[in-house]
């Protein structure tokens, strides 16, 4: 016999071996980033005078920038700063862009004229133009009159104003179609109401693809931060963020490739192990799909 | 196909009205008054009125938009922050020609290395070859441009330091300069059309026209060349502005990290001066390039299979 959980989802997920790795991996990346500090505890701000620009050592694993700080301490640091926009922006896709995408794709009407013409307003901005007009331009008086958080709280408006559209496009779509469905339209023959309808055949079909689309998107969030912290938009100094360590030491290429190559290696992995588990969950999600890997 | 472009045109219509509109909105959502900033240390009533009046604030918000874009249809897109009374577009006028030239580059070369690399896989199906360029492409595609960008940096170094040929690692001014930007560019557009151009010549390998024209003992570079690259490279028009839409914020990425003095470099440097009306103006002149690669690769698509129907 095979336990509900073995059939669910959840469990071919775990059981498809890139699913497995991806999961594992992530799962060790986010506990290094959350409990690196108790572990390693140097500051990533200290400077270390005794050691500028030093290559990786035993004192230093990962060596030290021009202002002698950590560069281990450092990548960590970024980690963690990359990871929670990354998990916010998607809260906020989840939430705003998922029930306003089911809202209108479920009931239509006004709902859906307002909500779809807003997204396509938004639209109209191609890529990230839109959050890097929105951090450019409030930004510095942010930074001013709130502080640094507040201004991390921006680059993550900025982010969401570019995610939730999509996430809201792609929730309609999927719900205008479930809507057509054979066993929705029983549902309602059967006089069942909008609420019973929605909880019953709407949710339970759209969670693991909403699931899937997140996932999918925190790589367009973390690059997305890196960018706008490349281009001076995101975290300031002295706190950092992976995208912006790579700014920071791309200049100093010939002396300390270090600087450039423990940041760039670690998105590259990042984007990598969400790209592999959003590939997974849609796999696992996918009902039309056998119990893969027996 | 009237109806089919009134409905483009409506939508052109909108889409431009929603770039132009926020841009503006967001523009005056900016805490603080703009020309104080503009008067620096000077505080004088006369001067103040006059560069109000001189800048339109004086007026209504909704004045103040159409204002703005009537401007730019005039190709006037309002005068700096930074420097009092100078005309923004004096200031992104240089921009331009070198952020088309190099995303135009970038863009030329995407298509020209995707077609090939795509049909090249899909004509050796599951070969080692396929799989090779399958691999590669995914590379592309996967690895952001900012760890590209120091990756072959990292190469050009290295080659350098060995005596061998390199290449600049920035700037501006030779031809020279062009090769690490452009390849950076195009690298994610290389693996989204060789991927597209593999899975649609694919398809169009098992369609009966090709079938027919191998059966009518046609030689098959004329098989290739004539049935299936015009039927494959179909799906490949359509990227065409999405692919443009993708360079717009790699213009950004690149721009600045080459010092490439076009639009994106532009626009960074206006933001370190706060000086909003040039950030708007080059947030506009690109959203509109996406449009109209938008709207031009909608109407080639029309143009080049005529199946699609002009509903």
């Amino acid at each position: 016999m095979r336990s509900d959980f073995q059939t669910s989802p959840w469990g071919r997920l775990v059981r498809s071996p890139l699913g497995a790795l991806s999961l594992v991996t992530l799962a060790l990346v986010i506990v290094a980033a959350l409990v690196g500090p108790l572990i390693y505890p140097i500051d990533p701000t200290t400077p270390d005078f005794g050691a500028i620009n030093a290559a990786p050592g035993l004192f230093h694993p990962l060596g030290t920038d021009r202002l002698g700080r950590d560069t281990l301490a450092r990548l960590l640091a970024g980690l963690r700063i990359s990871l929670l926009v990354a998990v916010v922006v998607e809260a906020i896709n989840l939430v705003v862009g998922a029930s306003l995408g089911l809202l209108a794709g479920f009931f239509g009407g006004w709902a859906d004229a307002l909500i779809s013409r807003l997204a396509d307003m938004l639209f109209a901005f191609p890529g990230l133009l839109l959050a890097i007009l929105v951090a450019a331009v409030f930004g510095a008086w942010v930074t001013e009159n709130y502080g640094a958080t507040a201004r991390l709280l921006l680059v993550v408006i900025s982010l969401a104003l570019v995610g939730w559209p999509l996430m809201a496009r792609y929730v309609r779509g999927q719900v205008l179609g479930l809507r057509q469905r054979d066993f929705v339209l029983a549902a309602r023959a059967l006089g069942q109401r909008d609420l019973g309808i929605l909880r019953l055949h709407i949710l339970p079909n759209i969670t693991g693809l909403v699931i899937t689309a997140a996932t999918l998107d925190v790589v367009n969030v973390i690059v997305g931060e890196a960018t706008l912290s490349l281009l001076g938009l995101g975290i300031q100094p002295p706190s950092t963020s992976i995208g912006k360590m790579i700014v920071e030491g791309a200049p100093l290429l010939a002396q300390n490739g270090m600087l450039v190559a423990a940041p760039a290696i670690t998105l590259t992995i990042l984007v990598l192990l969400f790209s592999f588990l959003g590939d997974a969950l849609r796999d696992a999600f996918d009902p039309t799909r056998g119990i893969a890997g027996g | 196909m009237t109806q089919f472009l009134t409905r483009r045109a409506l939508s052109l219509i909108f889409v431009l009205f929603s770039l132009t509109f926020l841009t503006f909105l967001i523009g005056r959502l900016v805490p603080g008054d703009p020309i104080l900033v503009l008067m620096g240390p000077r505080r004088d009533p006369d001067t103040y009125a006059r560069l109000r009046h001189l800048y339109g604030l004086d007026r209504s918000l909704i004045e103040q938009y159409l204002r703005y874009v009537g401007g730019l249809l005039r190709g006037d897109f309002g005068l700096s922050f930074r420097y009092e009374g100078r005309p923004v577009r004096e200031l992104i006028a240089q921009g331009v020609p070198i952020s088309l030239l190099v995303g135009g580059l970038a863009l030329a070369l995407s298509v020209l290395a995707g077609v090939p690399l795509g049909m090249f896989a899909a004509l050796r199906h599951n070969s080692l070859v396929d799989r090779g360029i399958v691999g590669l492409t995914l590379a592309f595609y996967a690895v952001p441009s900012f760890v590209l960008i120091p990756l072959l940096w990292a190469l050009n170094l290295a080659a350098y330091r060995a005596g061998w040929p390199s290449l600049p690692q920035a700037g501006w001014g030779r031809p020279a300069h062009l090769v690490l930007p452009i390849l950076v560019l195009a690298a994610t557009n290389i693996g989204y059309i060789t991927r597209l151009m593999r899975s649609s010549t694919l398809e169009v390998l098992r369609d009966d026209y090709v079938r027919t024209a191998r059966a009518k003992g046609l030689r098959e570079r004329t098989v290739v060349l004539r049935h299936v690259l015009r039927n494959a490279i179909l799906p490949v028009l359509t990227m065409l502005g999405p692919a443009t839409a993708f360079l717009v914020t790699g213009a950004f990425v690149v721009e600045n990290l080459f010092t490439i003095p076009g639009i994106g470099r532009i626009s960074i440097e206006a933001i370190g001066q706060r000086d909003y009306p040039v950030i708007q103006g080059t947030t506009i002149i690109l959203g509109v390039t996406v449009v109209i690669m938008n709207t031009l690769t909608d109407l080639l698509y029309r143009v080049f299979d005529p199946r699609i129907e002009l509903d």
